[in-house]
């Protein structure tokens, strides 16, 4: 017994190294951040305060931040009820030619977004569509497969049983539909809403190929333009610039944590 | 139309297939834009110039440049490169790792080590490509910590192992999803079941692989199939770091498709390199897709 206890104590040595190694760059990051003259070395601040945040949240970085929520927020919404209203009917519904249907949506979710780039930039030129609300719908097309499977098997995990005792109490369609399908499925409808925010938040190279200027860019094309910028680096700025554009996600996922393990479950291949 | 006889339903057929078009829509235009790349590649449209718009047919002309051109083989090869190292080796073993000796322990270094891997999935791809930018530079945080105080002279790693430090980047972001996944495989094996082939007298390897291994193959075989197709069409971390430099030393596929389609504006020969992935990436899911079916 005497060699396991060893051996479980050299594992948690090395499992302890290796998060520190894991976590190293954020402590980089953190100690650059609040240090308002940073040489973009891992040292404790010498000059400690909060200008590079201040920095990056006014002017540019500001408007940056601001067209970050809009296409991620946009994105999610429309996702949503762009999949919520066809995700019930699909979900209640035999309709023919369904299952061949949600099989193509399996297949679409393999697709990679760089495979339909060159097709998506030139639909968007002739359309007008080079900006945001572009971005948004581009976005949103893109994760519909996703969000669109995932809305249905959450609406299949709500007991059609309640839905028939709302109608024999003369509900509507409409009623049962917002008083007691959504509802029931607020947490899958969270789920996708606040998965769909991430990953379009995240979202890089459709912004980098279709924002032309400056004042448009999000904070990912903005992030990359700072420090893709020949001459110094300003480390402090870009250290609070990414903690701030990281921010969002990581909250979602933690605030999210337990609900994130159902959605993980629907999207299984299972299809 | 077959229905369940439920009268709300039934009764409001038309509101509800007004309901699914647009979603019906959005997938028809996916499709349209999946035909259309298919189409672009047997032409010579290009993104700017004479031939955005009087552009022509030209046949297998673009496929026949894949192979005889500099580039894309070139592009294949570092790709393939970064998928085994990154993806299959770095994150999947990695992550199993990880979730075995993980595995029914409980307290703050578990905790520590799942919150300190799922930051990296979770910082934005542009943010991670930012921090190890910084810290592998010639003045960065390995430099300014290892290297120079043992002392040699500092190495600029982001531009010397460029391939290197991209593959361990992306070992760092993604590993926390393999780790999950085979996390919850591992929780799923009865505890009984290995208690029982101890017993027997199997040895720790022999536990791994007759016991444990055979158990999860499907969970193996899903994450294989996400993590190759997400790595090898990945885009941001790499294109961040080093644009595909120094030279071509880090062009991905992902990377050579977008400086050939928005850099050099061949859009035709750009989207026979999309169709080429496509192809790539649709073989390799079935391989996958095959043995995620496979009786054991």
């Amino acid at each position: 017994m005497q060699s396991g206890i060893v051996h479980s104590r050299l594992t948690a040595l090395a499992l302890t190294f290796m998060a520190i190694i894991w976590v190293s760059p954020f402590t980089w990051l953190l100690l650059n951040a609040f240090d308002t003259s940073s040489t973009g070395q891992l040292a404790w601040p010498t000059t400690p305060g909060v200008g590079n945040f201040v920095a990056a949240v006014s002017g540019d970085s500001g408007r940056q931040f601001i067209n970050s929520v809009i296409i991620a927020a946009g994105t999610a919404t429309l996702s949503v009820i762009v999949g919520i209203a066809a995700g019930y009917p699909l979900s209640r519904l035999n309709i023919p030619g369904r299952n061949a249907f949600l099989w193509a949506l399996v297949l679409l979710r393999m697709l990679p977004a760089v495979g339909v780039l060159v097709p998506i930039y030139f639909a968007a030129q002739r359309a007008g569509l080079l900006n945001q609300l572009g971005v948004i719908l581009a976005l949103t097309i893109l994760n519909l497969p996703f969000t669109l499977l995932l809305l249905k098997n959450f609406f299949d995990t709500v007991p059609i049983e309640i839905e028939e005792a709302a109608y024999v109490e003369g509900a509507s369609l409409w009623q049962i539909v917002t008083f007691v399908v959504l509802p029931l499925s607020r947490a899958g409808i969270a789920v996708v809403w606040f998965f769909t925010f991430t990953s379009a938040w995240n979202e890089f190279l459709l912004p980098l190929i279709f924002a032309r200027v400056q004042d448009a860019f999000p904070m990912s094309v903005g992030l990359y333009a700072a420090f893709g910028r020949q001459g110094a680096i300003n480390y402090g700025f870009l250290a609070a610039y990414s903690i701030i554009y990281a921010a969002p996600a990581i909250a979602v996922y933690f605030l999210l944590r337990r609900n994130l393990n159902t959605g993980f479950a629907g999207v299984g291949v299972k299809g | 139309m077959r229905h369940q006889g439920n009268p709300w339903l039934t009764s409001n057929l038309f509101v509800l297939g007004i309901g699914i078009l647009p979603a019906l829509l959005m997938i028809g235009v996916l499709l349209y834009f999946t035909a259309w790349a298919f189409a672009f590649s047997f032409t010579d449209l290009a993104l700017v110039g004479r031939k955005s718009v009087e552009w022509s047919w030209v046949g297998f002309d673009n496929f026949e440049r894949l192979f005889t051109r500099r580039g894309f083989l070139e592009s294949l090869w570092t790709t393939i490169y970064f998928v085994f190292f990154s993806a299959i080796v770095g994150q999947s073993l990695l992550g199993f790792i990880l979730a075995a000796s993980l595995r029914g322990m409980r307290g703050t270094l578990r905790t520590m080590i799942e919150v300190s891997i799922m930051l990296g999935w979770l910082v934005p791809d542009i943010v991670a490509a930012f921090l190890w930018s910084a810290t592998t530079s010639d003045t960065g945080l390995i430099n300014a910590l290892i290297v120079v105080p043992l002392g040699f002279q500092p190495v600029n790693f982001i531009n010397d192992y460029a391939l290197a430090v991209v593959t361990i980047a992306n070992i760092w972001k993604g590993t926390a999803w393999s780790y999950i996944l085979f996390s919850a495989a591992l929780d799923s094996i009865s505890r009984e079941l290995i208690e029982a082939a101890k017993v027997d007298g199997a040895t720790m390897w022999q536990r791994v692989s007759l016991v444990i291994l055979p158990i999860i193959r499907p969970h193996i075989a899903t994450n294989m199939l996400f993590i190759t197709i997400w790595t090898f069409t990945y885009f941001p971390l790499i294109f961040a770091m080093t644009g595909g430099g120094p030279g071509r030393q880090t062009e991905t596929l992902a990377i050579f498709l977008y400086n050939q389609s928005f850099s050099r504006g061949n859009l035709g020969f750009g989207s026979a390199i999309s169709v080429a992935m496509l192809l790539i990436v649709g073989g390799l899911s079935l391989i996958y897709l095959r043995m995620l079916r496979e009786p054991t």
